[in-house]
């Protein structure tokens, strides 16, 4: 698995795939859909899709690519090494979803959540596939939300994906290339769930008072917010959320009843021009 | 994010982000460095800042683009205050007439007579820019003194000047002038051309009243034969009339497709905790808001 592409650019969203097996462009396959990385608040969220064509099913199974959660890292490293051997039959694609891309996709004005980007990530795969002419006739889908059984038919039918997404995001991480400017980065981040100590002192370690955190946090997160709302500077949208009367009135919106009153000569006389107020140009006082 | 916060008053910064004219920083003279000056705001008679440059003799208004949620990014700083100054020149007879107003028609005086003012002294500095006083006053010279009176004719004439100016300026930056066009963004379909030059007038009226108290912007507004502001009521669209015609009214749509049967039938959904509470309010005696509008016939039943 080359990461080069990901890591030239760890910004964005990036595709990695293999090259597709002559036998999956003649045969009904079977394709499986699986997530690594959805709940830390660092790094990267990695979908991938691994199909192979149904006739090779037990092939599969044979290899013995278990539930990767119980396999320790250097065993995954090893299943991964064999599925790519296989690559006369099987054969994959992954989606890279950097944290920065989660980030900005989640905290934009039309907020885009996280279900959402995953499923149309999943949809992109299956629509790559399907382009590039690979007879999907059976697709195994892990759902959001608290679906386990889903997920554990899934990895029980189609082991070899979960491993293949697991691999890519440890790689990721592991060798993430920080874009900032931070020296000597101290990669002792612990698991990367909010919940664990090492990964809260990792966020407190690297949070810049104006900038917040290096590209590798996912901002969205509501760890990272709430440290970034208590120890950095305050930072103010123009879509943050102001409820009542002070909002309405710092954004200067005008009560329903001044629009009633006779006073509209009044006003014009004491409001700039609309040339200058249209501009949002005004006279000062002091600098 | 439900979190509110709390915006703090903009700390003053010891930087701003200028856009001057070239004359501002181009002064020949090493001394005669440009100053902010504080004076009084010819419209509102309040402070206001100004600029002097090229020692005194170049006077220029400032102007804030200030809109919220705007800091800047200044080489390795951050600033809150996300303002844009303009520094752009400015006719000094207009921080000059108030002066000349305010001595009246009756007598005529020296300029440095009338240029006093406790509450802006640096009004005096004024008199060091070049210009020519007899646009808006009356001139007698006794000797080599020189001493001004106010006049309102030649103060207009002077104005209505500057309004046609205006009008030019206006129509070559191609600016949407039409009462109707209340935003600078919104794209007009129609040419200038089209429209009438009692917009541009207006508008250009508007602008020079900027610099104008109202009593002389009520007067200029006479003195350009634009007629007063219409109320905004005349502009309303009569209400509105039934058409008259013989042919019954009909209903534009099918209404009766859904009846309330059909909301009944949906499944019931998540309740808040708001709406759990009032559901197990006591509802004996009443009746639904669905009965009220369910035809009579079934009622009688």
């Amino acid at each position: 698995m080359d990461l080069g592409p990901f890591e030239e650019n760890n910004s964005v969203s990036c595709r990695l795939s293999s090259e597709i097996p002559s036998m999956c462009l003649e045969e009904d396959c079977c394709l499986g859909i699986d997530e690594a990385g959805r709940g830390p608040v660092l790094g990267p969220m990695v979908y991938g899709i691994c199909f192979c064509p149904i006739s090779k099913k037990e092939d599969l199974k044979d290899m013995k690519v278990a539930d990767s959660k119980t396999l320790t890292e250097a065993e995954r490293e090893n299943l991964f090494e064999k599925l790519d051997e296989a690559k006369s039959f099987i054969g994959w694609a992954l989606q890279i979803l950097s944290p920065n891309t989660i980030s900005t996709s989640m905290l934009q004005r039309s907020k885009y959540n996280l279900n959402a980007l995953s499923h149309d990530t999943a949809i992109g795969l299956v629509q790559y596939a399907l382009d590039c002419g690979v007879q999907i006739k059976e697709v195994f889908v892990d759902t959001v939300g608290p679906a386990d059984k889903y997920e554990d038919k899934l990895s029980k039918r189609f082991p070899g994906i979960t491993v293949t997404v697991r691999v890519a995001r440890d790689r990721v991480v592991k060798g993430w290339n920080f874009t900032e400017q931070l020296g000597q980065v101290d990669t002792d981040y612990g698991s990367g769930y909010p919940n664990d100590p090492k990964t809260k002192a990792w966020l407190l370690k690297y949070l810049d008072p104006v900038f917040g955190y290096p590209q590798f946090v996912r901002f969205s997160w509501s760890t990272a917010q709430t440290l970034m709302d208590s120890k950095s500077v305050t930072v103010h949208w123009d879509d943050d959320e102001e409820g009542g009367e002070k909002g309405a009135q710092r954004l200067k919106n005008k009560s329903m009843l001044s629009y009633f009153g006779s006073s509209a000569a009044a006003q014009s006389q004491t409001a700039a021009h609309r040339f200058f107020s249209d501009r949002r140009l005004k006279n000062i006082d002091t600098l | 994010m439900s979190t509110k916060k709390k915006r703090t008053p903009s700390a003053p910064s010891d930087s701003w982000v200028v856009i001057a004219a070239d004359s501002v920083v181009d002064s020949k003279r090493r001394d005669a460095d440009p100053s902010f000056v504080k004076l009084k705001n010819p419209r509102t008679d309040t402070v206001s800042l100004y600029m002097l440059g090229s020692g005194d003799t170049q006077l220029y208004e400032v102007k804030a683009f200030d809109e919220d949620y705007h800091s800047w990014f200044i080489g390795q700083t951050v600033q809150q205050d996300g303002r844009l100054l303009f520094i752009t020149p400015l006719d000094p007879l207009y921080l000059l007439l108030p002066y000349l107003l305010h001595a009246g028609k009756e007598k005529f005086q020296p300029i440095e007579q009338l240029l006093v003012d406790e509450n802006f002294p640096a009004c005096s500095r004024l008199l060091n820019c070049p210009c020519s006083l007899s646009h808006i006053a009356e001139e007698k010279e006794v000797g080599s003194l020189k001493f001004f009176r106010y006049s309102q004719e030649r103060t207009l004439d002077w104005l209505k000047k500057k309004v046609d100016r205006t009008v030019v300026a206006l129509k070559k930056k191609n600016i949407s002038v039409g009462e109707g066009v209340k935003s600078a963004t919104y794209i007009k379909v129609k040419t200038e051309s089209d429209c009438p030059e009692e917009d541009y007038l207006r508008y250009a009226h508007g602008l020079i009243s900027e610099y104008l108290n109202e009593d002389l912007s009520n007067a200029l507004l006479k003195h350009l034969n634009l007629p007063e502001v219409t109320s905004p009521k005349e502009s309303e669209p009569p209400s509105k009339k039934r058409k008259l015609s013989d042919k019954p009214v009909e209903a534009g749509e099918d209404y009766t497709k859904f009846n309330s049967a059909d909301f009944a039938r949906k499944p019931p959904k998540k309740m808040t905790a708001a709406q759990k509470t009032l559901a197990k309010v006591d509802k004996t005696g009443m009746k639904t808001m669905s009965s009220f509008f369910s035809p009579k016939v079934k009622t009688e039943k």
